[in-house]
């Protein structure tokens, strides 16, 4: 599904702030996988989803999604293909428009539709279905301008935004880490569910090593641009937290 | 107020709402201040004035329009293909203008149009009596408000108004940002060009520097009737704009009717602009004053 090989970034390059953000990376992740991604800061875990996702560009290497080489494709065309939440609940929201408004231009945009098109009432009942799927009561809130919301009620918009149509893969970016402990542990378990039932490839930056081994089904820790550890299947689940802890220094 | 001036605010608002409704979708919904507008008025006024000047008065207002929509792609491009500071690709486009405007008003700074048939003398005879511009402008404007409220619910104009919103969401939910800022500048500047030509056709005369101070009189404009409809949708916003740019032209109409020198009138709207925009902030700076001296009170 995902493959990256030989990814190399370096970024300052040829001043004395040069830093080898990617040391020729090499990963592949395979349909319907939910890949946790930790380390410390630094290691490249955000460059990794940056270049994924196209907002930075890599130096040499290759990234192929579903067998199309996107190393070089504008952000927003592979956007359609990456879903990709942020940590900052501010980034994935447009906050003077609607709950519904939102929804609509992630669905609509996503299904392709015609510029002049105008949402159908059965569109608008679609999303308003996928909104109550969260049991979040914002369904009754589809006219509610979204920068009224709490940061959790957002981070949960935003998944339903990144996910309406189902997208080859799933970038989360630390998308819990700003919320408070209960909006989170709600948050990451309205991921779990949504990315289960639809199968859809993931990858989530961690710092809650916690989750990290709770949820997903493969574990991969990064350091200084590399990949030191890459777990799956029972080794995975004989690992402890203390054990990963350990591995940051 | 005689009834001439009455009649004369409305006309002005009325026609001066369709600018509004331009720096409506740049600075309200782009959210950039886009200073072409002092340009793209006058090119409207320019084409308009040249076509009618040869008995084409409607085709003026069509040519204006494109070539308003011209201009605003113009100022987009050097913001997003060529990476120029929003402010200053709408300055580069206006100063650039001033030429074309000179150019497509064959050198000549002033065209009067006495006497020239135009849009408002065939409403003359539609609407025999004395409000027969203000029965043109009307139909216009309704029909571009039922345009705008119909496309700013369409996808690309949700994108729009998105993209001023948040825009890395924007790019994220696969949008071509830069190419929604192209439609979104071209649309605006191609309702003020028709503003400008409608302007040219009423007062029967285009002049290169009637552009100076449009941008300042339309956030006026904006700026008064966001404080009369509050916390609006669409809808609401673009019947804001209209409201506000009648308003504003009876405040200068009372003004006329007394002593006051009229060339304090752009001066007027600057100070408009200004106290309402910094109107929040300083109300925040004395409620904490407020709040800081009832504490004081208390504890003495």
């Amino acid at each position: 599904m995902l493959r990256i090989e030989s990814v190399h970034k370096v970024f300052n390059k040829n001043t004395p702030d040069e830093f080898i953000a990617l040391k020729s990376l090499n990963l592949s992740v395979s349909e319907g996988e939910f890949v946790t991604v930790i380390g410390g800061n630094g290691a490249g875990k955000s460059t990794v989803f940056n270049i994924i996702s196209g907002s930075i560009l890599c130096d040499s290497g290759v990234v192929e999604l579903d067998g199309t080489d996107i190393t070089y494709m504008p952000v927003y065309k592979r956007a359609s293909y990456v879903g990709r939440i942020f940590q900052d609940p501010m980034k994935g929201t447009a906050p003077s428009l609607t709950v519904g408004e939102n929804l609509i231009i992630a669905y609509m945009k996503s299904m392709k539709k015609n510029n002049l098109s105008i949402p159908s009432s059965k569109e608008k009942n679609y999303i308003k279905e996928r909104l109550a799927d969260l049991k979040l009561g914002l369904e009754d809130r589809l006219n509610t301008k979204i920068g009224l919301l709490s940061g959790g009620q957002r981070q949960a918009v935003a998944l339903v935004m990144a996910t309406l149509v189902k997208p080859k893969l799933l970038l989360l970016d630390e998308h819990t880490a700003a919320l408070d402990p209960v909006s989170a542990e709600a948050v990451m378990e309205l991921t779990e569910k949504i990315v289960t039932e639809n199968n859809i490839t993931t990858l989530m930056i961690t710092h809650n090593i916690t989750s990290a081994l709770d949820y997903g089904s493969r574990t991969i820790m990064m350091d200084l641009g590399e990949i030191i550890i890459d777990v799956c299947g029972e080794e995975r689940k004989k690992l402890t937290v203390q054990e990963l802890v350990s591995q940051y220094k | 107020m005689s009834l001439t001036s009455f009649i004369g605010a409305i006309e002005l608002g009325l026609v001066y709402s369709l600018l509004a409704f331009g720096t409506y979708i740049s600075f309200k919904i782009l959210n950039v201040a886009d200073l072409t507008v002092d340009g793209s008025f006058v090119l409207g006024a320019a084409a308009s004035a040249v076509f009618t000047f040869s008995g084409n008065p409607v085709l003026g207002l069509i040519v204006a329009i494109a070539a308003g929509a011209l201009a605003g792609t113009i100022t987009a491009v050097l913001q997003t293909k060529m990476g120029i500071q929003p402010i200053l690709s709408g300055i580069l486009t206006m100063t650039g203008l001033y030429s074309v405007n000179l150019t497509v008003m064959g050198g000549k700074a002033n065209i009067p149009l006495l006497n020239k048939t135009s849009i408002f003398t065939y409403a003359e005879q539609l609407f025999p009596g004395r409000g027969y511009k203000i029965a043109a402008l009307f139909i216009i404007i309704a029909f571009v408000f039922a345009i705008l409220n119909w496309f700013f619910r369409t996808q690309l104009g949700l994108s729009i108004r998105a993209t001023g919103d948040n825009e890395e969401m924007c790019k994220a939910s696969s949008i071509d940002t830069d190419f929604i800022k192209i439609v979104g500048f071209s649309l605006s500047n191609a309702i003020v060009a028709l503003s400008g030509a409608l302007v040219a056709q009423m007062q029967q005369s285009a002049d290169v520097n009637m552009g100076a101070g449009m941008v300042v009189i339309s956030f006026a404009s904006i700026i008064i009737g966001s404080t009369i409809i509050k916390n609006k949708n669409i809808t609401l916003g673009l019947l804001s704009v209209i409201i506000g740019s009648l308003i504003y032209r009876f405040i200068i109409a009372l003004i006329l009717t007394t002593n006051f020198p009229p060339s304090y009138l752009k001066l007027i709207s600057s100070l408009i602009v200004i106290t309402a925009l910094s109107f929040p902030n300083i109300k925040k700076k004395m409620d904490v004053r407020k709040l800081e001296r009832r504490r004081l009170h208390a504890k003495n």
